[in-house]
């Protein structure tokens, strides 16, 4: 999927590809709760949820959201290629929700010989609400 | 109310054997359709060794190990009062089928912070460092928790 990318390709303020995901849907929190481990039923019990203030019910893995911003990512930049990446959980997301993940590059220089891009992303909803924002470096080849 | 004379404390290894099923798995729950995680020949064909974690398997260990409820107990947080703020990698080497990794879980910052509305809240930063069984560093994860008080 991921082709190569060159240094040189990029350049600051390159957008990363789009992803559009969704409208989420409660299984994929159960698909999700087993492959990772979060049994927290804020997840998969939409009593659970309720009696703890959640009035719609189940709310997403904020994990399951940086997992999508993640492919996003890296159907970009190949994960060899990938130095660091972080990001900060801004809202909850809900079933039904869709999610799109844009992103673009803010920084690229050479350090220690390797090629360095430094770029933001971005995951918000169908409305517009934020539900995270990151930013991750990868390390590029020269032609 | 976390305790926060806790910082600095180190909890027992996380020893987790990476198997192929499981990156599989991980990245079908997260939709991820890139062969490089599903197809072996396709991630030799993209230059890894068989197929590489995704980006936020590391989750996986943390959360299978079953040592979470203990480390909580530990820091006195009320678990249903705690939110996810930030999670942060390092890449050093790929995590392949097979390896066996083993990291170590610290807490390296805890303090109260108080929100604009006035909310206090405790912020607890953990980090785990991994290593492979060839003794190589393998990733960094950097986990924010916020209690709400």
């Amino acid at each position: 999927m991921a082709q190569e990318i060159y240094y040189e390709d990029v350049n600051v303020g390159d957008p990363m590809p789009e992803l559009v995901k969704g409208p989420l849907q409660k299984l994929q929190h159960v698909q999700y709760a087993g492959a990772s481990g979060d049994f927290n039923p804020l997840h998969t019990d939409d009593d659970f949820a309720k009696a703890v203030g959640m009035k719609d019910g189940v709310i997403c893995h904020g994990m399951l959201i940086m997992g999508i911003v993640g492919q996003a990512i890296t159907g970009w930049i190949p994960k060899k290629n990938l130095k660091k990446f972080g990001v900060r959980f801004a809202g909850m997301t809900k079933p039904g929700n869709t999610i799109t993940v844009t992103g673009a590059v803010t920084d690229k220089r050479v350090a220690d010989g390797d090629n360095i891009i430094v770029c933001e992303v971005i995951a918000k909803d169908e409305n517009e609400d934020v539900k995270i924002t990151g930013h991750f470096e990868a390390s590029l080849p020269n032609k | 109310m976390a305790d926060l004379s806790k910082v600095g404390t180190e909890y027992p290894p996380i020893i987790w054997e990476v198997e192929r099923g499981k990156i599989k798995e991980f990245a079908k729950a997260i939709g991820d359709p890139n062969p490089v995680y599903l197809d072996q020949d396709a991630a030799v064909g993209e230059g890894y060794k068989d197929i590489p974690a995704p980006a936020t398997f590391l989750t996986v260990p943390m959360m299978w190990c079953d040592k979470m409820p203990a480390i909580i107990n530990d820091l006195k947080i009320n678990f249903m009062m705690v939110l996810h703020g930030e999670e942060e990698y390092e890449y050093y080497h790929q995590i392949y089928p097979g390896d066996v990794i083993t990291g170590t879980p610290k807490v390296v910052k805890m303090e109260e912070k108080t929100s604009k509305s006035g909310a206090k809240m405790d912020m607890i930063t953990m980090e785990v460092l991994y290593t492979n069984q060839k003794g190589e560093e393998v990733a960094k994860v950097r986990s924010l928790l916020v209690e709400r008080k």
